[in-house]
């Protein structure tokens, strides 16, 4: 519970420091400000759980050294 | 192979006013000799009107751009064009890109079953900013272009007769290479803070199907 809440604080200061006067697209979810993407984050909402992944993603990629990797398709898959 | 492709570009939203206004610059730039383009706007962009060029000019490109799902893609108005296990098999034989969320998911997997040669999407929400002042003039918006132009890498590659594995990479690249932009010293603090949502794009582009399928010659 507490790691949860951590976790919420953490995604929440990080988004503090998006641009105030920009609005992100996330598909058919709509638009949003950062302001009402941090209340999302808070409520814990399926918006709020999309930016917590999102950033959890970025520390995971960060740790793998993402920014200095010629990043391949090595996940696709044949069907 | 034909030499024709078929493209969406509906707007309905902010959203797919946006993703829809890049893609026809991109089209519009490419001048391809290779491929002749065939693009269903705005209110065009249906189910009936996208069945019908497809029976009648069997495009070997599809470009969709719009709202999707795991299993769908949609056009002007959300209207589903294509959905898996209904209609998919409408992108047999054909490379598909779509530039509209998670639809990689489900739906590329399922096209690659009935005969598509490559689906190449996004198996997560595709995510992108945009400056609000900037919404009545997409395509002058800077901000906005830091994701959709190497988005939009994916069908410049594909028009320039690269495979559709290619036009993956080629895109990732171009996502990474806006992501070491936004790195180095040139770039401002607030755009800084795209990096991670770059990022989640880069990693949500998969390619399904033949990664050595063409769509020009």
């Amino acid at each position: 519970m507490d790691t949860e809440k951590e976790i919420i604080d953490l995604v929440v200061a990080r988004l503090q420091n998006l641009p105030s006067n920009k609005e992100i697209s996330i598909g058919s979810s709509g638009e949003f400000t950062k302001d009402q993407l941090i209340e999302h984050v808070k409520k814990d909402d399926e918006v709020g759980k999309k930016m917590v992944a999102i950033e959890m993603d970025f520390l995971r990629s960060m740790k793998d050294g993402i920014f200095y990797e010629q990043y391949s398709t090595s996940n696709n898959a044949k069907v | 192979m034909s030499n024709t492709a078929l493209a969406t570009t509906p707007r309905s939203d902010p959203t797919t006013r946006y993703i829809s206004a890049w893609a026809e610059k991109t089209i519009e730039d490419l001048k391809s000799k290779n491929l002749q383009f065939f693009v269903l706007a705005k209110e065009r962009a249906t189910a009936s009107i996208f069945d019908s060029m497809i029976k009648k000019h069997k495009p070997s490109l599809i470009f969709f751009n719009g709202h999707g799902g795991p299993d769908l893609v949609a056009g002007h108005d959300n209207e589903i064009l294509i959905k898996a296990n209904k209609n998919e098999i409408v992108l047999k034989g054909t490379v598909t890109y779509a530039l509209s969320c998670s639809s990689a998911k489900v739906l590329g997997p399922a096209a690659v079953k009935v005969g598509a040669k490559a689906y190449i999407g996004y198996n997560e929400d595709f995510i992108f900013f945009i400056s609000p002042e900037k919404i009545s003039r997409p395509r002058e918006d800077k901000t906005a272009d830091i994701f959709l132009t190497p988005a939009n890498h994916v069908i410049v590659s594909l028009a320039k007769g690269h495979t559709a594995g290619d036009a993956t990479n080629a895109a990732h690249g171009y996502f990474l290479k806006s992501v070491q932009r936004l790195i180095s010293s040139e770039a401002s603090e607030d755009d800084r803070e795209y990096m991670r949502y770059l990022i989640w794009d880069m990693k949500s582009l998969v390619c399904y199907g033949d990664n050595t399928a063409t769509v020009a010659k």
